[in-house]
């Protein structure tokens, strides 16, 4: 057998026969899924921390300051099992939704740094001329500050969410059959290695130069102010 | 309209402030001059409570504001304020600049807001650059808009924190311009600044403010041709 016939062999078993193509496709599902609930958790989650880490009342920056502390120390696949096995051991929600959770707790603390250092980046004079104007600390903060500080977080956010999307290829610990784990049932079906594996990556990574793109077009549309 | 007694402001150790006493009356124009570090700026900025007061009182119209159950927001739509670094909001156009607050705190529909935001821009000789972004304009014109966005709350009195310092020497006259119109029409300012040309044409009252406190206050001619104090007569004479 020539070396280009075993491959499409290798390629038939892992990926036409029984249509185990199918696995990687619920795979992407649950891939996307999860990241993108645990994405909006993550922000949620990013800007309380934030904030309280901004409050001027130090009982309030301690909280937020032992949330990213524990969260950073800890890796997260310990956290994940945590939370399915522990936290909502005797909850009955979707395994997803647990997981997405989990990653969310995960990625707040992240994106709580990110949006701190967005809104300090955010000259104070826009503050002063706010409130000048008779407009409320809270007034100010969502209709000068943050909107400001959305522009120059976003592209540190994107990178936070590239992150995520990767980070959750561990959800097989938990029991989800992601893009990761898909690969890795086809590993084992088969005993061929290289072709799931390098699989897997080619749909990692077309995954996220999509969202990159994506991205990308948003930003501009955010700079449309900036005139350099 | 604002009165200010023992006036003191510590920035931690460093007394800004050491017992100011004034009385500002509608229709003044304040001019406040002094070398820089005298504390002419953060006494502007107590006035709305930038800064807060260390000790003292301040009154407007007769309400004192340095106390916690005074709601300092309705104070400060009261007083519109200008900045040596203008502060426009980069992310929003020159319109919604000057619609934004006035729309949100409920003083104007938006298309209220729009109709005297034209006004407002037409009065300072910018009413093409409604859409515009603040990025593309130049510094006195910025300055303009500044102005203008103050004026859209129809505040009692108008504080000016340096307002030509940020400035190219070649823009300066036109935001003069616009305050001396101000100025003629009847509205109360406090002006800090360094530009004593202005002050002496302007200022119905000018005060010269060192080492935080009030060294010398009286018309324009009193103070730069008559100077009575020491400080002052050796400020004047560098600045001159």
């Amino acid at each position: 057998m020539t070396a280009i016939q075993e491959w499409a062999s290798d390629f038939y078993k892992c990926f036409i026969k029984e249509d185990r193509y199918m696995l990687l496709v619920s795979g992407v599902g649950v891939t996307v899924k999860v990241s993108l609930l645990a994405v909006f958790i993550g922000i949620f989650i990013g800007m309380l921390i934030a904030l309280c880490n901004l409050s001027k009342r130090k009982s309030i920056r301690f909280i937020g300051g032992v949330y990213t502390d524990i969260i950073r120390g800890t890796p997260s696949v310990t956290q994940l099992m945590i939370i399915y096995f522990v936290v909502f051991a005797t909850v009955d929600l979707d395994k997803w939704i647990i997981a997405a959770i989990a990653f969310g707790i995960n990625s707040g603390a992240y994106v709580s740094e990110i949006i701190r250092a967005g809104i300090m980046s955010v000259d104070h004079g826009q503050t002063e001329a706010g409130r000048s104007l008779g407009l409320n600390a809270f007034q100010t903060m969502t209709r000068i500050v943050i909107p400001q500080a959305v522009k120059n977080i976003f592209p540190a956010l994107c990178n936070e969410f590239i992150v995520l999307i990767k980070e959750t290829a561990i959800v097989g610990y938990v029991g989800l059959m992601d893009i990761q784990k898909a690969g890795d049932f086809i590993k084992s079906a088969t005993f061929i290695a290289f072709m799931p594996l390098i699989g897997t990556a080619v749909i990692y990574y077309v995954l996220i130069k999509l969202l990159t793109l994506l991205l990308r077009r948003i930003e501009k549309i955010l700079r449309k102010s900036d005139v350099r | 309209m604002i009165k200010v007694k023992n006036l003191h402001k510590k920035f931690n150790d460093l007394n800004v402030l050491n017992g100011i006493d004034e009385h500002i009356s509608p229709g003044e124009v304040v001019v406040v001059i002094g070398p820089s570090g005298s504390g002419k700026s953060t006494f502007l900025r107590c006035l709305n409570l930038l800064e807060d007061v260390t000790e003292g009182e301040i009154y407007v119209d007769d309400q004192m504001i340095n106390t916690p159950n005074v709601n300092i927001n309705e104070v400060r739509q009261k007083m519109g304020m200008v900045f040596q670094q203008f502060n426009l909001f980069p992310h929003l156009t020159i319109m919604e600049n000057i619609t934004l607050a006035p729309v949100l705190l409920k003083k104007m529909t938006k298309e209220q807001a729009e109709k005297r935001g034209l006004e407002l821009l037409r009065r300072v000789n910018l009413e093409e650059k409604a859409p515009a972004y603040p990025a593309q304009l130049s510094g006195g014109q910025k300055q303009r808009v500044a102005i203008a966005r103050a004026l859209a709350m129809n505040p009692e009195i108008m504080l000016f924190d340096e307002p030509t310092s940020a400035l190219d020497p070649e823009m300066v006259g036109e935001v003069l311009d616009v305050m001396k119109d101000l100025a003629k029409s009847g509205m109360t300012m406090v002006i800090v600044t360094h530009e004593m040309g202005f002050a002496r044409e302007v200022a119905s009252r000018v005060l010269f403010v060192d080492q935080g406190v009030i060294m010398e206050s009286g018309t324009p001619e009193d103070v730069f041709n008559n100077p009575k104090n020491e400080r002052t007569k050796l400020f004047l004479s560098k600045v001159l």
